[in-house]
């Protein structure tokens, strides 16, 4: 592989729209409809890198039913870099339409930044209509930012005919391009986007790239693994000027939560594998300064507010009428340590130990009893489903557990960082699923760098005896290494044997892709879920096409998963 | 605590039937509606296979043609005790395929307590236990002193669908394989089905024989409505002792049989011409559980146990839910049901123990479901007075078996294929089949709760 030029900065990856349009021209699935439907977004793009004012786009998140939180960053004057503190306070406008340009405005104010929040913007424009699609900009000295098209929630009462959710996660921007967010884009037939952790990654140069040799196709900024609130600030900054996820962010609202790299490794409540006190300062003051560019940078309601500084409760739901809650969890904030030997270390079944934390725990049984709504999704950021193994090979085992981390030498079943190293949170909620008779409850996962669709059994030693308490659906990586990367194969030759022999050890395991990258698609009626994984190219080309892999769907009912024959939408 | 050494062994769904009951109420329509054998008039039909089925009906109602009011038809079949994602497992064609041609609801759910006479009494009076006054299958009937099953139709406190129908016109129909549903919906129906052969024990009709007369009493009488209770798959389920380990063998065969049956209705409907003027409004009553033998709660020990509570309390005992009723002094009632509910709660086994005045407008089960409503959690039963008492593996009453199937089907124009995320619960049959049929709806105190779901 070939990797890239380096370190072309985040000014560098704002450059030009030309590379949109060359994009748009040539990806796979830049068809008549997605060239028509993206025309808006490329006006966007060009009034992007011709405004001084609004270099790291517009987005919009968290969508309800009359309001929607929206999100840029002003630039107030070229000194004003993120992460600098420096800058005045200003004011900008923000306005929303149900046209593009802005004839008809459904709500428009004011709103006052400066350099204590980063120059970050973030309101919720209230008074929106249910079910709608809306425009939306912002306004510095006259000048406007790109336009960012955005959709309310169905109102809470009324049955939506179906949601349509794009799903991303582990987007590692020194691994590659971000394929997955711009065949994402290109479609115009999606609700929201749904990104389940891993926005950012926190390593320097050198430290975490393309493949074995850790290549950096790209170079993150800062230099360094990010410890300090600039650092924080600036890495946001760069990915927030990725051309593909520009566009994403402002084709589409965004639902988010965080997995442990927008902090540090393997984050737990009062620690991380990647965190050394000695030379990087208290873990809670690290955190809080993760916590902090967080919630400037990102277009999501922290403790159920657009004000920064008044909590980091990340964990909240969404409705979708009748059809759909979307709870989404934190599970890095209140989890206990990682067990160190997974096999022989009994702390993994302990009842003391959580993943989820007590009141978070509670709030989500709340959540999948609920009887006002059909499917119970869950965004999860790291897997549920127990995964247990036969013995693999030793050549096997440390790439395995370089991507996965599930396959501890002593054929442990258990991967300590998901549920599995947490496994007394999983039987309560699995319990209570079963308990309260709830139905129709899906678990939609990323942070595992592979493609994954399972049953979520009560009992895995008789399955497929005996039932299920839902299911889970995985989406793979965006860029962030894989199996096929980690040993440096060609796809689908060494990772079909791992694959054959843990869905043989898991009859749960309906799917399982160890080498693709690229983004899903969950699609949600109330006949059934279903969810279609795309693969994308290669991730040091700059364009790269976009291929349907599989799908899979959960009817109604059955809590149980079959495959699907063709891939939903797509225009 | 007071011990009842010669109680049956089991109370779930089983009747236990202790000799007639007084009507409760005056009501001289409902008066008019009890069963009596001096006023029924017997009905002999030729059934499938030449077998003669008898039925009885309303005086008059031998020589009554369905009132052309509308040629509409409804009918509901109740799959009793049906999982809905049993007809997702391949073994009931029949049904997969009568719900793909209509509505289905995925999130439908039964209501308290999950079991099979008061959710059928539910479906038919459009209201919750504490208005129709049938929250179990089983009760303390305070006033006789003694556990009982409820079904008397002078415990039914609410008008029925059926009466409701005949008193606008039109005829109605009752298939109903057991035997205390028989007795509680009495002579709510212009035409009504005698359950037979009975099997011994079950206390119902095989599936075979249900459908016979439910064929039979479709062709002959043409109700607008008939209402149909096939029970084999509950009856099975119960005592499938595979249950408990996952394989349901017996069960399995169950669902294959009573599908086919409801082939044989689907395919008579198309035979007739009544398909496309009908509607097939499917549900269950509740679904099912299976516990393995050592997950039994026993409450009757740990309560006599007590000295507040000795000789104060009794138990009506439906598979997953125990009902607990306070014996003693009014004085001491609150005090009484405070120690119930935390010495329930300490029990192994138990998911929620509710004091039920409090909670009467979660429940809305009323005052004959007693003064403490105990579930137990998946993979459990009760079985009171001693663990012995109830061998029963399968058991329903606690919320692991509130979910169920519903769909309304059919070749009527109104039936659209789909699906839909609403809450469809058990009362709301009543609305359903009002509505199509063009029944007025009721209102003020005697308006229906549930919603039509056409």
């Amino acid at each position: 592989m070939t990797p890239a030029a380096p370190a072309p900065g985040e000014r560098r990856l704002s450059l030009p729209p030309v590379p949109r349009r060359t994009v748009l021209a040539t990806g796979a699935l830049a068809g008549a409809a997605a060239l028509t439907s993206a025309s808006f977004v490329d006006d966007s793009a060009r009034a992007a890198y011709s405004s001084p004012y609004f270099l790291h786009g517009v987005a919009s998140g968290d969508p309800l039913a009359h309001r929607v939180l929206l999100w840029t960053r002003v630039t107030p004057e070229p000194g004003a870099t993120p992460g600098s503190g420096r800058g005045p306070a200003v004011t900008v406008r923000y306005e929303v339409s149900t046209d593009t340009r802005f004839r008809h405005l459904v709500t428009s104010g004011t709103v006052r930044t400066d350099a204590s929040a980063d120059h970050t913007v973030k309101v919720d424009a209230w008074g929106l209509q249910p079910g709608r699609w809306y425009y939306y900009r912002f306004v510095h000295r006259g000048v406007a930012s790109p336009v960012g098209r955005t959709r309310s929630a169905p109102d809470y009462a009324s049955v939506p005919e179906r949601v349509r959710f794009g799903v991303v996660s582990c987007a590692n921007l020194q691994a590659g391009y971000f394929h997955a967010y711009r065949h994402l884009a290109a479609r115009s037939d999606l609700d929201a986007i749904l990104h389940l952790g891993d926005y950012v990654y926190e390593y320097g140069p050198g430290e975490y790239g393309m493949g074995p040799d850790d290549v950096d196709v790209r170079t993150h900024v800062p230099a360094r693994e990010m410890t300090t609130l600039t650092d924080y600030r600036q890495r946001h900054a760069q990915y927030k000027q990725d051309p593909d996820l520009q566009w994403l962010h402002s084709k589409y609202p965004f639902i988010v939560t965080w997995d442990d790299h927008e902090s540090t490794n393997d984050a737990w409540r009062d620690g991380a594998e990647n965190h050394q006190p000695a030379t990087e300062d208290t873990w809670e003051r690290r955190r809080a300064r993760a916590h902090r560019a967080y919630d400037e940078w990102m277009p999501v309601r922290m403790s159920s507010t657009t004000a920064l500084g008044d909590g980091t409760r990340l964990f909240r739901s969404l409705r979708f009428g009748r059809l759909a809650e979307l709870s989404m969890l934190d599970l890095r904030s209140y989890r206990d340590e990682q067990a160190a030997y997974p096999i022989v270390d009994a702390t993994v079944s302990r009842p003391d130990r959580t993943i989820t934390g007590r009141e978070q725990m509670d709030w989500l049984k709340r959540a999948v009893a609920s009887r006002e709504v059909q499917w119970k999704l869950v965004g999860n950021p790291v897997m549920i489903a127990p995964v247990t193994f036969a013995q693999l090979p030793t050549a096997l085992l440390d790439p395995v557990n370089d991507v996965t981390g599930l396959l501890p030498r002593d054929g442990s079943p258990y991967n300590v960082d998901q549920w599995d190293g947490y496994t007394d949170d999983r039987r309560e909620l699995f319990t209570h699923i079963r308990d309260q008779g709830i139905r129709d409850t899906v678990f939609v996962t990323g942070d595992i760098h592979s493609g994954w669709a399972a049953d979520l059994p009560y009992d895995v030693a008789t399955y497929p005896l005996g039932r299920s308490a839902g299911v889970e659906l995985v989406c793979s990586s965006v860029t962030s290494n894989n199996l096929k990367d980690i040993l440096a194969a060609r796809p689908r030759t060494a990772s079909l044997g791992v694959e054959s022999v843990i869905k043989l050890a898991n009859r749960h395991v309906k799917y399982l892709d160890f080498d693709s990258h690229g983004y899903s698609v969950l699609d949600v009626t109330s006949a059934r879920v279903q969810m279609d994984w795309f693969v994308t190219g290669a991730r040091d080309q700059r364009n790269a096409g976009s291929t349907w892999a599989t799908s899979f769907q959960t009817l109604a009912g059955t809590n149980t998963l079959r495959r699907a024959s063709a891939p939903v939408g797509g225009n | 605590m007071t011990e009842h050494p010669q109680r049956h062994e089991h109370r779930g769904c089983v009747p236990v039937r202790r000799g007639p009951s007084p009507f409760l109420d005056g009501d001289p329509e409902r008066e008019r509606l009890r069963p009596a054998a001096d006023r029924r008039t017997f009905l002999k039909v030729a059934g499938a296979g030449g077998a003669g089925l008898l039925f009885s009906a309303a005086p008059g109602a031998e020589t009554a043609v369905a009132a052309p009011r509308t040629w509409n038809r409804a009918y509901v079949l109740v799959v009793d005790g049906c999982r809905p994602d049993e007809i997702d497992s391949g073994l009931m064609p029949n049904l997969k395929a009568l719900r793909s041609s209509g509505t289905t609801y995925p999130a439908a759910r039964s209501l308290p307590v999950m079991e099979t006479i008061p959710n059928h009494v539910m479906m038919m009076t459009g209201v919750r236990p504490d208005r129709n006054g049938v929250p179990a299958n089983s009760f303390f009937d305070r006033a006789l002193g003694e556990e009982r099953t409820l079904d008397r139709p002078g415990d039914l406190k609410a008008s029925t669908l059926l009466w409701w129908a005949r008193k606008h016109g039109m005829t109605s129909g009752t298939v109903l394989s057991k035997e205390y549903l028989y007795g509680i919906f009495g002579r709510q129906a212009t035409y009504r089905w005698e359950p037979r052969p009975i099997v011994p024990i079950s206390g119902h009709a095989p599936d075979s024989f249900t459908m016979d007369a439910t064929l039979s009493i479709v062709e002959r009488f043409d109700p607008h409505l008939v209402f149909v209770n096939l029970g084999d798959v509950d009856r099975v389920g119960h005592t499938d002792l595979t249950g408990g380990l996952s394989l349901e063998v017996l069960r399995r065969t169950a669902l294959v049989t009573t599908d086919l049956q409801v082939g044989r209705f689907v395919q008579m409907l198309r035979t007739t011409g009544r398909w496309e003027k009908s509607i097939v409004v499917v549900l269950a009553d509740h679904s099912m559980d299976w516990s393995l033998p050592h997950r039994v709660i026993s409450l009757t020990r740990p309560l006599a146990a007590d000295p507040f509570l000795a000789g104060k309390v009794e138990i009506a005992q439906n598979g997953g839910a125990n009902l607990l009723y306070w014996t003693g002094p009014a004085s001491q009632r609150q005090a009484g049901v405070d120690r119930m509910v935390a010495i329930a709660r300490a029990q192994r086994g138990v998911l929620g123990v509710y004091d039920r005045a409090k909670v009467q407008r979660q429940l809305r089960l009323g005052p004959e479901a007693g003064d403490v409503v105990v579930y137990c959690q998946a993979g459990w039963r009760f079985s009171d007075p001693n663990v012995l008492s109830n061998p029963i593996p399968g058991n329903h009453g606690h919320p692991p078996t509130a979910p169920i199937p519903f769909f309304v089907s059919g070749g009527h124009p109104i039936v659209r294929p789909g699906s839909s995320p609403l809450p469809a619960t058990t009362v709301d049959v009543t609305p359903t089949v009002a509505k199509f049929l063009g029944l007025p709806f009721p209102t003020g105190r005697q308006a229906w709760e549930g919603q039509a779901r056409i």
